[in-house]
């Protein structure tokens, strides 16, 4: 009897440590969300991926991590309620695939910053982590600030502000001016955005 | 301290006001002209840049400028020089800047960050040998960015429309009457302006070597905006009133730590061992990206500060 009562314990001690351990129990707390993402990022950067893997390995991260609906919809600003329902579900594909073209490509040119989070406090409707990336070389660190919003019972990332610059608000500023230039067409984004996503081997 | 959530969060229910409003206005009141085929919005974005065609056209050409021009030599400087040696000369050209930052701190009434500024430009005249090590940012007293246009936006002066200026680069009529007056506030310019014939010159050297750092320390990020970019003229726009409008937000330092939060331990929800610990190469991944069009932003005000001829 003592024995299986040990076994029970040490089952017990077992499934506590991988619940907790679980990324799903950090994304509970807004700044470990964060912290997380750098672990994660890590893996993505590593210098033995494969650079075509790159985009698809950072567009999964981006999935997981960030609000894709969300932003989708926000970037799109006025237009989303233009779209048709099938326009609106392509752009929130090809937003994703853009994004992990986009910003898989800047990362390449990653050397070695290492990010701080400094603070975090509630937002209006989630909460606001500040983080530093702090770089090699001495120059002073830049300042980058998360918002998350609580979805499904776990935190996910909706803006990323750089130095007081949104991300969020400068791809809804220029793709606002993408379609208005195109006659005010949700159609010529999707274009756009279906041929800069094209080459990049993410389906 | 500001409350920094009041400026940052508003704007998605500002925006959204505005669209809402826009949408009310242009939509018609009770008879509708016709509607509009789907996928065709009725309502403008509003950029506030009524001269976009001009400043399009003109960006076009710095854009000619900046290929055949500042970024070849911008790539000559950063292959030529060590980076201790360029980072040296930033040292000494913020320096330079420090008496016009302290100007601007106290006429914005930021008393802490004027005595940061003395502090600085003391220390690094004479410990830092004229300003070529910047010993004060060492020792936890960073150099922070500041200007006239910025303390003008404090005192609630609008921006007014985008403007592309040719070679310079974005700016606005608050921004770049700023800069003019500043240059003939500089006391360095008025230091040698009294003497044409010797050290005229000296302005333009200061001018040109500025620009060209700052566009080498930004190559690899403005080219890489520019490649994945949809529409590089409206991104640029874009980040530049953002940065512009953070600085006179005040911006510049993190948010101080929620009560709870410690810097060892971090939350005691965290995993991984807390937070604060800094992640190995962390979401700087994420955000190394994203730092690189913050530095786009500075990159445009750079460039402008550093063409600045009229010195």
């Amino acid at each position: 009897v003592t024995i299986r009562r040990a076994f029970l314990m040490a089952a017990c001690l077992v499934l506590a440590v991988v619940v907790t351990a679980r990324p799903a129990a950090a994304a509970a707390d807004p700044a470990a969300v964060i912290t997380n993402l750098g672990n994660q990022a890590l893996e993505v950067l590593g210098r033995n991926v494969n650079p075509n893997d790159r985009a698809a390995r950072f567009r999964q991260l981006f999935s997981e991590d960030f609000d894709v609906p969300g932003i989708a919809r926000f970037v799109l600003g006025r237009y989303w309620n233009v779209a048709t329902e099938p326009q609106q579900q392509e752009f929130v594909r090809l937003f994703a695939d853009y994004i992990a073209v986009a910003y898989s490509n800047r990362l390449a040119e990653y050397s070695g910053e290492t990010l701080r989070v400094t603070g975090s406090r509630p937002a209006p409707d989630g909460s606001l982590v500040s983080s530093e990336i702090v770089r090699p070389n001495g120059a002073p660190p830049a300042r980058v600030d998360w918002l998350l919003n609580q979805r499904d019972g776990a935190y996910k990332i909706t803006d990323v502000i750089v130095e007081g610059v949104s991300m969020a608000v400068t791809q809804r500023s220029e793709f606002a001016s993408v379609i208005q230039r195109n006659g005010g067409q949700v159609q010529s984004l999707i274009a756009a955005l279906r041929q800069k996503t094209a080459r990049a081997g993410l389906r | 301290m500001r409350d920094r959530s009041m400026n940052l969060r508003p704007l998605r229910p500002a925006l959204s006001d505005v669209v809402i409003v826009l949408a009310l206005l242009t939509s018609g009141c009770a008879t509708r002209p016709q509607s509009p085929a789907p996928g065709v919005a009725a309502a403008e974005e509003d950029f506030n840049d009524p001269f976009e065609d001009a400043n399009r056209k003109i960006f076009d050409f710095n854009q000619v400028v900046d290929r055949h021009v500042l970024a070849p030599a911008a790539k000559a400087y950063r292959a030529a020089l060590p980076e201790p040696v360029r980072n040296s000369l930033r040292d000494f050209l913020n320096n330079l800047q420090e008496p016009l930052i302290f100007a601007n701190d106290t006429l914005q009434g930021d008393f802490g960050r004027a005595k940061d500024t003395v502090v600085r430009f003391v220390l690094n005249s004479t410990i830092g040998m004229g300003g070529i090590v910047d010993v004060a940012g060492r020792w936890g007293i960073p150099y922070h960015e500041q200007d006239l246009g910025v303390t003008l936006g404090v005192w609630g002066v609008p921006t007014g429309p985008y403007l592309v200026l040719p070679v310079l680069g974005p700016s606005d009529p608050r921004d770049f009457g700023a800069e003019v007056a500043e240059s003939f506030g500089d006391p360095w310019n008025r230091l040698v302006t009294g003497n044409p014939f010797t050290l005229y010159w000296i302005p333009f050297v200061r001018g040109g070597v500025d620009g060209i750092d700052r566009r080498a320390r930004y190559l690899d990020a403005l080219a890489d905006i520019e490649r994945t970019s949809l529409d590089y003229y409206a991104t640029i726009r874009s980040l530049y009133r953002q940065r512009r409008a953070a600085l006179i937000r005040h911006e510049n330092k993190n948010l101080p730590p929620p009560s709870g939060f410690t810097q060892n331990g971090g939350p005691a929800t965290a995993a991984n061992g807390g937070p604060a610990a800094p992640t190995n190469g962390g979401p700087a991944a994420a955000s190394s990206g994203a730092a690189n069009s913050a530095a786009a932003a500075r990159v445009v005000s750079a460039v402008q500060n550093g063409f600045e001829v009229s010195r």
